[in-house]
């Protein structure tokens, strides 16, 4: 039985260059500042950095690694701040926050932290659904 | 007495107003790219390409990850002088609330909420089209990064049959680099 405050398995994330270039293109995001760190710098930014599109991605891997595959994600709802860089391992934690039976599902939402030595990458919430009789 | 902000004044107009123009993906949904980004995540959750499995859950068969709902329609990039554009994939530019901030001098840009919803999980073959909407500009506000604008929109996305299948919330935060406030950014860290 999933019940409130349960923590999801962490998950530690090594960042690497390939990893942000892989995530950016094969989210189509062509946007340099994705794949050229003289590009990136230029800009203000410490190095080149992970798209949103990536973030996502791995905040929903997360939590279905965690759910399994009947879980069918509602919502992804995250608020941005610490880029993720090469060099920088990402740290994922979640937790349980909500639970509530609805129809023949079960609605869950998870509070998620994404952080790495900057600060908080990503936090937010995730809500998704599972069939009450799995 | 309270001070007129001129500029968020002449952005009024664009409230509610579409960002641009919708847009049809230029792919159908379809496995070639759900495997391409279930290796670039190392995602192996089965439903997303193992159609035996998949067919034995709720879904029926494979569905794409959700998180992939903005890539099906991103546009399709010009490379070609991508960076001098500062990075905006194609040299279409909207009248939009973006380019009007960045013609008030409010040129820095950083994403701080995504809110993405999804009403269905898609399966290959659909066809996506997509259409954002200006939902709010705050007040001027100032930050570590000084002073602008918070800039949020909505995009929705739908089958080309007209059937809802998601959304997503998007809000940037629209700054004047020239009032950045060092000593507030090194506070941060």
């Amino acid at each position: 039985m999933i019940a409130v405050g349960d923590a999801l398995p962490p998950f530690e994330l090594e960042v690497t260059a390939t990893v942000i270039v892989a995530g950016a293109i094969a989210s189509r995001d062509f946007m340099p500042a994705h794949h050229d760190p003289v590009f990136a710098r230029a800009q203000g930014a410490p190095d080149m950095f992970m798209n949103i599109l990536t973030t996502n991605g791995y905040v929903a891997r997360f939590v279905t690694d965690w759910a399994g595959p009947e879980a069918m994600l509602r919502s992804i709802a995250i608020r941005l701040g610490a880029p993720a860089i090469p060099g920088k391992p990402l740290r994922f934690s979640g937790q349980v926050a909500a639970v509530r039976e609805a129809g023949d599902e079960c609605v869950l939402e998870v509070a998620v932290r994404a952080a790495n030595e900057l600060g908080d990458h990503a936090t937010g919430t995730v809500v998704l659904t599972l069939p009450r009789r799995a | 007495m309270v001070a007129v902000d001129e500029v968020r004044e002449r952005l009024e107009k664009y409230v509610g107003q579409p960002m641009g123009p919708g847009a049809v993906a230029p792919d159908p949904v379809n496995v070639p790219m759900i495997r391409h980004w279930v290796d670039a995540l190392d995602d192996r959750n089965p439903v997303y390409l193992d159609a035996e499995v998949a067919a034995k859950t709720r879904f029926g068969g494979i569905v794409a990850p959700p998180a992939m709902l903005q890539a099906w329609s991103m546009p399709r990039p010009k490379i070609e002088g991508i960076a001098r554009r500062g990075g905006a994939p194609s040299e279409l530019r909207s009248d939009n609330v973006v380019a009007a901030l960045d013609r008030e001098g409010y040129t820095g840009t950083l994403a701080t909420n995504s809110e993405l919803e999804f009403t269905r999980y898609l399966r290959p073959g659909d066809q996506l089209e997509s259409a954002s909407e200006l939902e709010s500009i705050s007040p001027r506000k100032t930050t570590a990064l000084g002073q602008g604008y918070f800039v949020t929109w909505v995009t929705t996305y739908r089958t080309t049959a007209g059937e809802l299948v998601g959304r997503q919330r998007f809000r940037i935060f629209k700054f004047d680099p020239r009032t950045i406030d060092p000593a507030r950014l090194g506070a941060k860290r």
